[in-house]
């Protein structure tokens, strides 16, 4: 059948389908004009359209259920495999099965490991002989070793390995046998060597755990199985991932890292084997990760600290006739193997032994009772690891902040320390790290803070002590202004005025009107009033604390580059480019002198950056931004949230020059920094796929700009509800990529769902109001429905001119669409109105967004044209034409 | 002292993302949100094949012959439904690097095609075998044997029946496999082949009644 027969059955099935069964034999019979053929395979249809049909509606599950039922090629069938005789199977594998075979000849045993279902894929067939050559290089005698390899007459791959008769080495094994605790680590420390054999011929073995490590009748340890090792220095393919993201891997011996699908390295095997040794020790697995579970389970359940071997042992081992005889060693040797095991199984890959033989020299040191080169963690690093976890657990940053809270109150005891010069430095440091200790563990070492330990709970605290400081106003006024500024970044600008006001109050007191921490609190308070939208104010106390600290301090002071800074962000806030530009210049010059901090240096060239950037002044924002990541990178590593800013701000950068697929490298770069930060349920997160996203709508590729801005909207939804300006935002973008698609209800259904929100948000009264109705005005406008469309932009219009000044940008915007749609009505005059006013703001504009302004040229030429004023037209027309000759 | 207050004041920025200092990110998504489709031009986007998606096909292969023979050890984590498997294999692939550039209803589409690959590539295999081109030495029979090979023809007949639909529409056909082998929603397809969704619920029963009066024969 061809294409057009199709097409006409199709359409007679579906002209009488929803007839009436009795009037649809005569129907069709008018329609078909005497073709029995056709009637009769459209009478077949509508027969089957009636009726269930089993194998179609139940969809693929049964069939596959059915197909993969049973094996395409069972076991059983291999009898001869080269010389060998198959005896029976040993085990299935992710890929092979593995059979017992003699050989006719000499009779000796070995173990053969076929692949299954070669035919499937060519990469199937790859790895398969990436095992074989991996097992070729390692001949150790620790790893069962390699002895041949060939194909079945079908293509079939196999390979002889040496056959081990042994028991797998765990918890078990060790009771049966009554291994002391030395045997077990010998035991042990023979796994690792094979390991650490495997890591200097650049193999990684990445399944390692009791079933791959054997121990036969006379002791020896081997191991088995390198199907899914990997070379170093080969790059990760996708379906090197696969094998060890999905679930080819054995989730309770994988690192945490491997089940979040990361590259593998040689600290993967290190994790493996201290999930060994804990096995050993304690007769249990660290964490109870079922097979049934999904990866993202286990990731949660290996993201937890594992409990001490020592406090498990003590709690199983008595159980057991072989366990009895572990608890006969010290405390102290406890304390050391608790080190060595938690040390080889870290969380963070960065703090385990580097390598299997670093894991062999503390077994060593252990057996010869010398100390280990493992340290336990500082409280350094679990405060950390603290904040980290919980920057990823809160959304919008309610409690993470107990670190917070905890330098706040160690910036007070610091201060009154401070005060108190008979307080040595040695007891001091003491008292503070026993304070972090206390509050990040809550006395229990294995638990992290009292859950119940709030932010503002501890600033308070800190103000209450602040308070009691009145004999010494000079600290006290220090302290004013520390907190207040943290209750700003809080967003409790309330407190943050009150507490700056006594800063500055205080200090007016020491020092009269102009001394020199009166300057350092006119600027906090400037900055406040930024916060607070109080432009003006801002300025103004801005520009006081700036002459104030030139006055004081002399122009080069450090106070006088804060000063400038800060005057400069007001000035760029207050949109003042022109005038903020040369502020910053002068912030970054102050800031590069000699032994200022580069980070300060960095914040200012992103202020000027961001200032350059809006001024539509592209190069010098760029190279400013390319400044402000190279030194991020230096200072702040390359995976931290200022570099991701630089990134995102060079991919605007790119994005505005129209250079979409720079733009769209830039933004991806960031993600993976941001999304590590502040975790994959994070607005910035969100922002951070929007701006890729919006990067592939530009270069076209709408399918996937639509799957990531999707993610975005369901972040969004996640972490603010559904009625938030972000979730607005994010279908906003949606709706736009939908026109473009030119799937008009689903951009009406987004645009008005956001109407909806910024209409509950903002009670009605809100420029963003008239945004969502203006592109809900051009969805039915791509539609051609320019009635629809003109009454939606005239209510745009009405909402944009009551809350924004009257020559802003979305104004112009609006009667340039208005204007549209009473050109294509063919209202002309009104037309050439609504589009001329458009212009003419537009032209006004610093940086005029030229495809509107080139738009309202060609409607207005039109216009006149309609309007018999062919000179004003021509004029439009030319001008067209210079902008088309300068492109 | 100042310079203890600035590495808190720094410190609590990066906690709580300040917004002062972010106003950039802020007021770019604002900015754009008046920028309106008709900065894009309108003409049809079909992203093209590239060799990356190319390997993914080969993975998603992998995958999914995995997971559906693990139904065969009656695994009680394979809980076989297309729109799980495909979800899952796109969850874990969506990590690498190859695959971050193909969305997700690209990646679908390929599962779907992938699947019903999987599942015909099985069949013929075990035909071939039994009809003794395979390294055959002994065939033992059983139950399950013969329900495979009940499936076996029902899959061969599906095959050959969407063969010709694609011959006539390939659109239906593509509809058809990434309805049934890939478990896609009606929504999904709509997007994938930019048609509404009313479109598709239309082919779809024109297509259905078709391939189950084939079927029948």
């Amino acid at each position: 059948m061809d294409a057009g027969r199709w097409e006409t059955i199709q359409s007679l099935f579906h002209s009488v389908a929803d007839l009436p069964e009795a009037e649809r034999a005569a129907a069709l019979r008018a329609s078909c004009g005497g073709d029995q053929d056709l009637m009769d395979e459209v009478l077949g249809m509508l027969a089957a359209d009636g009726q269930s049909a089993a194998l179609l509606d139940d969809g693929v599950v049964p069939l596959a259920e059915r197909v993969m039922g049973a094996p395409v090629i069972p076991p059983e069938a291999y009898q001869d495999v080269g010389p060998y005789q198959i005896q029976r199977v040993l085990g299935e594998g992710g890929m092979g099965t593995v059979f017992l075979g003699v050989r006719t000849d000499l009779g000796s045993v070995a173990a053969i490991k076929i692949l299954r279902d070669a035919w499937i894929s060519p990469a199937r067939r790859e790895r398969f002989s990436l095992e074989q050559r991996t097992l070729a290089r390692l001949d150790h005698p620790n790893i069962a070793r390699l002895l041949d390899a060939d194909t079945l007459p079908d293509g079939t791959p196999f390979f002889v390995m040496e056959y081990v008769d042994g028991e797998p080495l765990d918890g078990d094994y060790c009771d049966r046998h009554g291994c002391s605790l030395a045997q077990r680590l010998r035991l042990f420390r023979s796994v690792c060597e094979a390991v650490q054999f495997a890591h200097q011929h650049a193999v990684i073995h990445r399944d390692l755990k009791p079933s791959n490590i054997l121990v036969t009748a006379d002791g020896a340890v081997k191991l088995l199985d390198f199907g899914i090792a990997k070379h170093m220095g080969e790059l990760d393919a996708v379906a090197d991932l696969t094998r060890t993201g999905l679930r080819l891997m054995t989730p309770a011996y994988a690192s945490p890292e491997q089940i979040r699908g990361e590259r593998a390295a040689l600290h993967t095997d290190v994790y493996s084997l201290g999930v060994v040794l804990y096995q050993l020790l304690t007769g249990r697995l660290p964490f109870d990760v079922g097979e049934q579970k999904s990866l993202e389970a286990a990731l949660q359940l290996v993201e937890r600290d594992a409990v001490r071997p020592s406090l498990v042992a003590r709690r199983v081992m008595d159980k057991s006739p072989g366990g009895r005889n572990l608890l006969a060693a010290s405390a102290s040797a406890w304390a050391d193997l608790d080190v060595l095991c938690l040390t080889a199984m870290h969380k963070d890959p960065r703090r385990r032994y580097g390598s299997a033989e670093a894991l062999i020299r503390d077994i060593d040191h252990y057996l010869r009772g010398e100390p280990l080169e493992a340290r336990p963690d500082t409280w350094s690093y679990r405060l950390g690891k603290f904040v980290r976890r919980r920057r990823q657990a809160v959304a919008a940053g309610v409690a993470a902040l107990v670190a917070v809270a905890a330098l706040v109150v160690f910036f007070t005891i610091r201060l009154t320390t401070e005060r108190n010069a008979a307080l040595a430095e040695a007891a001091r440091t003491q008292r503070i790290q026993r304070f972090m200790m206390n509050l990040f563990q809550g006395g229990d070492t294995e638990a992290g803070p009292a859950k119940d330990l709030r932010v503002a709970t501890l600033i308070e605290r800190g103000v209450q002590e602040a308070r009691t400081l009145d004999q010494d106003p000079a600290v006290q006024a220090e302290l004013y202004q520390t907190l207040g500024e943290i209750y700003q970044k809080l967003g409790s600008l309330d407190q943050a005025d009150g507490l700056l006001t006594s800063s500055l109050e205080r200090r007016r007191a020491i020092a009269g009107g102009d001394g020199p921490g009166v300057a350092e609190s006119l600027v906090a308070m400037g900055l406040l009033r930024v916060d607070q939208a109080k432009l003006d104010d801002a300025e103004r106390l801005a520009r006081a604390g700036l002459q104030l600290s030139r006055k004081n301090m002399g122009a080069d002071h450090p106070a006088v580059a804060t000063a400038t800074d800060a005057l400069g962000k007001v000035l760029g806030e207050q949109g003042k480019y022109a005038e903020a530009i040369p502020v910053l210049e002068e912030a970054v010059r102050l800031r590069s002198a000699p032994g200022a901090a580069a980070a300060d240096l960095a914040s200012s060239l992103y202020e000027l950056a961001n200032v350059y950037f809006y001024a539509g002044r592209y190069p010098e924002a760029e190279a400013l931004n390319q400044r402000v990541l190279a030194i991020s990178r230096r200072i702040y590593g390359e995976r931290h949230p200022r570099v991701a800013e630089a990134l995102v701000n060079l991919g605007a950068i790119q994005q505005d020059l129209g250079h979409y697929a720079e733009a769209e490298r830039f933004h991806r770069q960031a993600l993976p920094i941001t999304q590590a930060y502040y975790g994959a349920d994070h607005y910035r997160t969100a922002s951070n796929i929007t701006m890729v996203a919006r990067a592939l709508v530009f270069q076209k590729r709408l399918e996937e700009a639509v799957a990531l801005l999707q993610q975005a909207l369901a972040i969004q939804q996640r972490v603010f509800g559904k009625s938030h300006p972000r979730v607005a935002s994010a279908l906003n973008e949606l709706g736009n990529v939908a026109v473009a698609r030119r799937q008009f209800d689903e951009a009406k259904i987004a645009f008005r769902r956001m109407a909806e929100i910024y209409r509950d948000v903002y009670a009605g009264k809100h420029y963003l109001i008239g945004t969502a109705v203006s592109n809900l005005g051009s969805a039915y406008m791509a539609e051609k429905n320019w009635v629809q469309a003109e009454g939606l932009f005239r209510e745009a219009l009405a909402m944009f001119e009551q809350t924004l000044a009257p020559d802003h940008l979305n104004i112009a915007i609006a009667r340039i669409k208005l204007g549209r749609t009473l050109l294509r009505q063919k209202r002309y005059g009104e037309a050439e109105m609504a589009t001329g006013a458009g212009y003419r703001i537009l032209t006004r504009q610093t940086s005029p967004a030229v495809s509107w302004l080139n738009s309202a040229r060609t409607d207005l030429a039109e216009a006149y044209d309609a309007l018999r004023q062919p000179e004003k037209a021509a004029a439009f027309r030319k001008e067209l034409a210079q902008i088309q000759a300068q492109k | 002292m100042g310079a203890v207050r600035d590495a808190i004041v720094a410190f609590i920025e990066l906690g709580l993302g300040c917004e002062r200092r972010r106003h950039w990110t802020l007021r770019r998504e604002e900015e754009k949100t008046v920028i309106s489709h008709e900065d894009i031009p309108l003409e049809d986007v079909n992203p093209q094949e590239r060799a990356a998606l190319d390997h993914l096909f080969s993975v998603t292969y992998e995958e999914l012959r995995r997971l559906a023979s693990a139904v065969r050890r009656r695994d009680p984590a394979a809980t076989l439904s297309p729109t799980t498997l495909v979800n899952e294999a796109w969850l874990k692939l969506a990590r690498s690097p190859a695959v971050a550039q193909a969305s997700e209803l690209h990646f679908k589409r390929i599962a779907a095609r992938a699947m019903r690959q999987v599942l015909v590539g099985a069949v013929r295999r075990r035909s071939a075998y039994k009809r003794g081109s395979g390294p055959a030495m002994r065939v033992t029979f059983d139950e399950s044997l013969a329900c495979a090979e009940a499936g076996d023809a029902q899959l061969l007949e599906l095959d050959a029946a969407l063969e010709e639909l694609a011959r006539m529409n390939p659109r239906h056909a593509l509809m058809v496999e990434s309805r049934f082998f890939g478990g896609l929603e009606v929504s999904e397809i709509a997007l994938l082949l930019e048609v509404s969704e009313a479109t598709i619920l239309r082919d779809w029963r024109a297509a259905r009644a078709w391939l189950a009066k084939q079927l029948e024969r």
